[in-house]
């Protein structure tokens, strides 16, 4: 699941350069630029922004190409926004070139509503010392929360913890379960 | 250069003895002259300094002489032919000078010849004179002589005889004399043979009393040696049978030790540092007769494990021969000090 | 495994012993009676073989497993011994007169323990010997009684005695192991702290959490547990006593708040706090919770334990770039780097003698315990299996728990501090994890 939205992420990534570079050309753009696979998320996302606050009034034909954008890019950010768990190598905490997107799109979110907490939630996988892991848990949210901070959110909105080895998403013994299980998940409140 | 004017001067140096070699001295001076200044007009070879100095220094011989015989040419062939015309006069001179001296001559060997017949006709008489007493007196020596010789032969003849005499009583007493030495040498050698002999035989008996010496030195010697064979020969086999003894020894060694090790549970608080001293006493059949402690590990578990592995062993391995038996095995001493832990 | 004996003359140990072997030699060509030496420097290297004979039992005895059996499995698990099975025995003594040396030492054994138990009251009382059968010597003989509910505490007293009797350590077999089980999925999840005997027997649950529980730490006294628990939703030190139930929140600083280690003394706790930023090792004062922080690095500093002379510390820390057993002499000092063989050493626990350190170690892509020599500096793989963690060494050193994987479940194994003999505990409900060897306690 979760390895599968960053496939996605990156895809609405791709489209965004897209749009951005190709605004003038039409709607059928738009369309074109979604691609099948993305089209799930964009309908799940989708229903978040229209059931929101903007939901009334809202008419293709009054918008012009600017709010157009604008909703645009308010739609691609809520599905970027929809990735919160973020992958490590071993025995690092450094963040992967294709999640700072997604936490650049965190972290305005969290700049935009000042009054939402999200706690970091470090891991680590099964492999090595539990305290040593710990710490690594802890590493790497941390990590995470200095991205978030110099982004545009506020430490006052963030909660940090590490569970190191202790609480793995998948359980087993394989890298396959390794890769998933080195992590720091968002949790917003 | 230097060649022209060696010869220049040697040939001024010349006496003008006559006139051909006054001319030739002449001639040879002229040509040199010419020569010399045909040189000297020829402007001097740009020569190095370095040449030029070596020239100059070692000539120690001047050249002013040719400098003033150049200079002084016309004068000089106006000299020669002055001297020329007084040569002419003096050969005129001497030659009238030649003729008178030869008249002059001529008639004092006439006044000579003449004086000198009348004085041979003198010495003739006086010859003749003088030849005659000559000979009687010659004749009155020449009997006297004769008279004289007589005597002297009688006496000579005299005297040859008595000498003839002593010389042959001299020769029979030198016969004598050669006859007794011969006798005496003889005598002499046979003495010295006879003593000769005398001392070979002492020297044999001396040699044949040294070689029984040394036969029996010898004999000795052989004696000893075989003697000194013998005993090496027993040392060798005593030592063979020590190293067998000790070869067996060692086997026997490793069998207790191997034994030993397997049976011994070294206690896990045995440290590198503990050693256990026992000595052991065997029965000649490998039973343990008895065990004493007598180095402590100073831990008692160590201790007793080092008891308990001696003491475990039913049957000590040792040699069938009774003497390497006795010698190594009836009693000794074992030492349990471990050296890797497990 | 085992070299074979050398002696004195066996000329292939050191130059020494070639020495004495041409003075031996000289000695006896010279007709001197010198006495033979022979030196034994290897053991059988192999377990002591034992007689633990059934003890005779007069009056009621509780249900369960005899005291016996209970002594038998102690000696057993120690790696040291190799218990003679009761069915070969070709007699059952319970006293001196009718032990049969000979017997026993065709049977190959060592040591004879034989005892009879009486029930008294409530009570029960042992009395017990143990012979040497080659010496044909007692070396033990006591009595020692129990409440009659206490019967594997007896059996575990009797084990320490033996232990003790053949090889003059002190035995560790009535201590205590703390450990934590998991069990459930998702929402059933629970998180249990334990406490069992060292066989993992009477095993007792002390806290069960919805929430992770770790790095239990016994105090030196063993009445008390120090321990992290998620319970509140992030690592707090607990410090648990064990008699009572009563629990303190020790540490509960922001951030992490973990890796919890007792001074010998008992008075303070080493931890790893990342307060001030990242995790760093810090020393608190029991009784004034005053903190003193010993480390401070940008690394990772963690899973730190006093060194056997209560003064430095061992601790682990990322500070060449990956996890590295340090050694700090004093507190202030500069850490000195203890291990070098592989690029993943961790949570160093020191030998009570100080000889060792013991900790996790990377090898071919896998985890074992190792330890290094502190005095060489060599360092020895100690354990076979794989995914092994959390070492803890028992208080006579000569054994070591970890915890590894067994068919994907966590159980415990106990191993001799070489890496000899190894003996896995029975598994439990659940996984096993982060055993703690509990100390002497009489």
């Amino acid at each position: 699941m979760k390895m599968s939205f960053s496939t996605k992420a990156f895809a609405m990534l791709l489209s965004a350069g897209l749009v951005a570079g190709c605004s003038s050309t039409g709607e059928n753009m738009e369309e074109g630029a979604y691609g099948s696979d993305v089209a799930a998320i964009d309908q799940d996302g989708g229903s978040t922004v229209y059931g929101g606050a903007d939901g009334s009034g809202v008419s293709a034909s009054e918008l012009t190409d600017d709010e157009r954008r604008a909703a645009q890019e308010q739609a691609e950010q809520e599905a970027l926004r929809d990735i919160t768990t973020f992958y490590f190598d071993f025995d690092t905490s450094e963040i992967k070139p294709d999640a700072r997107d997604v936490l650049v799109a965190h972290a305005r979110y969290l700049a935009d509503n000042p009054r939402q907490q999200v706690r970091l939630e470090g891991h680590a996988d099964e492999r090595g010392t539990k305290e040593y892991n710990l710490a690594l848990g802890e590493r790497r949210a941390n990590a995470v929360q200095r991205f978030l901070i110099v982004n545009g959110a506020s430490r006052g909105q963030i909660e940090t913890v590490s569970y190191g080895e202790e609480k793995p998403a998948v359980r087993g013994s394989t890298e396959s379960a390794w890769a998933q299980n080195r992590r720091v998940e968002l949790v917003f409140q | 250069m230097k060649g022209h004017k060696r010869d220049i001067v040697s040939t001024g140096k010349a006496p003008l003895k006559s006139p051909v070699a006054v001319s030739v001295g002449l001639h040879l001076l002229v040509f040199g002259i010419a020569l010399a200044g045909w040189s000297w007009n020829t402007p001097p070879e740009p020569e190095p300094k370095s040449i030029s100095a070596r020239l100059i220094s070692p000539e120690p011989r001047p050249t002013p002489v040719v400098e003033e015989r150049d200079q002084a040419d016309k004068e000089q062939e106006r000299k020669q032919a002055q001297a020329r015309e007084r040569e002419e006069a003096e050969r005129q001179r001497q030659a009238e000078e030649k003729a008178r001296q030869e008249a002059e001559r001529k008639a004092q060997e006439e006044a000579r010849k003449r004086e000198e017949e009348r004085r041979r006709q003198e010495a003739q008489a006086r010859e003749l004179a003088e030849k005659q007493a000559r000979e009687r007196e010659a004749a009155r020596q020449k009997a006297e002589a004769e008279a004289k010789e007589r005597e002297r032969q009688k006496a000579e003849e005299e005297r040859k005889r008595q000498e003839e005499a002593k010389r042959r009583a001299e020769e029979e007493k030198h016969r004598q004399e050669e006859q007794r030495k011969k006798e005496e040498a003889e005598r002499q050698r046979r003495e010295e043979e006879a003593r000769k002999e005398a001392e070979r035989k002492r020297l044999e008996a001396e040699r044949r009393l040294r070689e029984q010496q040394l036969e029996a030195l010898a004999d000795q010697a052989r004696q000893e040696r075989e003697a000194e064979a013998r005993r090496q020969q027993e040392a060798a086999a005593a030592r063979a049978r020590e190293a067998q003894m000790l070869s067996e020894s060692e086997k026997y060694q490793a069998l207790i030790r191997e034994r030993l090790s397997q049976a011994w549970y070294p206690p896990s608080s045995a440290t590198e540092n503990m050693t256990a001293r026992l000595q052991i006493t065997l029965l000649p059949t490998g039973e343990l007769a008895s065990v004493k402690l007598v180095s402590s590990s100073g831990n008692t578990a160590f201790d007793n494990s080092a008891l308990s592995a001696v003491r475990s062993l039913n049957r000590y391995p040792i040699p069938d021969n009774r003497d390497t038996f006795e010698r190594y095995f009836r009693q000794f001493t074992i030492e349990f000090n471990p050296q890797r832990l497990r | 495994m085992f070299m074979k004996s050398r002696s004195r003359c066996s000329g292939s140990f050191l130059k020494t012993p070639v020495i004495a072997c041409l003075v031996l030699f000289l000695t006896a060509s010279l007709g001197a009676r010198a006495e033979l030496l022979i030196r034994i420097t290897e053991g059988a290297g192999s377990a002591i073989p034992i007689a633990v004979v059934p003890f005779a039992e007069s009056g009621s005895m509780p249900a369960g497993d005899k005291v016996g059996s209970i002594v038998q499995a102690d000696l057993t698990m120690s790696g040291e011994f190799r218990p003679l099975e009761p069915s070969k025995m070709l007699s059952l003594p319970s006293e001196r007169s009718e032990v049969y040396f000979r017997d026993w030492r065709m049977l190959g054994q060592r040591y004879v323990l034989v005892g009879q138990l009486t029930r008294n009251g409530d009570r029960i009382q042992a009395r017990y010997e143990l012979f040497d059968v080659n010496q044909e010597k007692r070396i033990l003989g006591e009595t020692a009684a129990v409440p009659a509910s206490n019967l594997r505490s007896l059996g575990h007293h009797i084990s320490d005695r033996v232990y003790e009797a053949i090889t003059g350590a002190p035995g560790v077999f009535s201590t205590k192991l703390a450990y934590i089980t998991v069990s459930g999925e998702g929402e059933q999840t629970r998180y249990r702290l334990q406490v069992s005997d060292v066989d993992g027997k009477r095993s007792k649950v002390r806290l069960e959490s919805r929430e992770p529980i770790l790095s239990p730490a016994w105090s030196p006294d063993g009445k008390k547990l120090a321990y992290v628990s998620f319970e509140t939703g992030k690592p707090v030190i607990f410090v648990h006593e064990l008699a009572t139930g009563e629990r303190q929140k020790v540490a509960d600083f922001p951030g992490l708040n973990s890796a919890p280690a007792w001074s010998a003394d008992g008075r303070s706790l080493l931890m790893t706090l990342s307060r001030d930023g990242n995790a760093e090792i810090y020393r608190m004062d029991l009784a004034s919770r005053n903190l003193t922080r010993l480390t401070d690095h940008w690394a990772i500093d963690t899973e730190a334990a006093w060194d056997h002379a209560d003064r430095g510390i061992y601790f682990t820390s990322d500070r060449s770039g990956g996890p590295q057993i340090y050694h700090m002499e004093r507190p202030g000092a500069e850490p000195r780097r203890i291990t070098f063989g592989s690029r993943y050493n961790a949570r160093p626990r020191p030998s009570p003698t100080g000889d060792y350190v013991y900790y996790v170690h990377q090898r071919d892509s896998t985890f074992h315990i190792a330890r290094t020599n502190l005095e060489t500096g060599e360092e020895t793989v100690i354990t076979r299996t794989g995914s092994d963690e959390s070492p803890s060494v028992a208080p006579n050193g000569r054994l070591l728990i970890y915890a590894t994987r067994q068919n994907g479940e966590g159980v415990l194994t106990v191993v001799s501090a070489d890496g000899g003999a190894a003996y896995s505990l029975p598994a439990s409900e659940g996984e096993v994890r982060e055993p703690a060897w509990g100390p002497v306690t009489r």
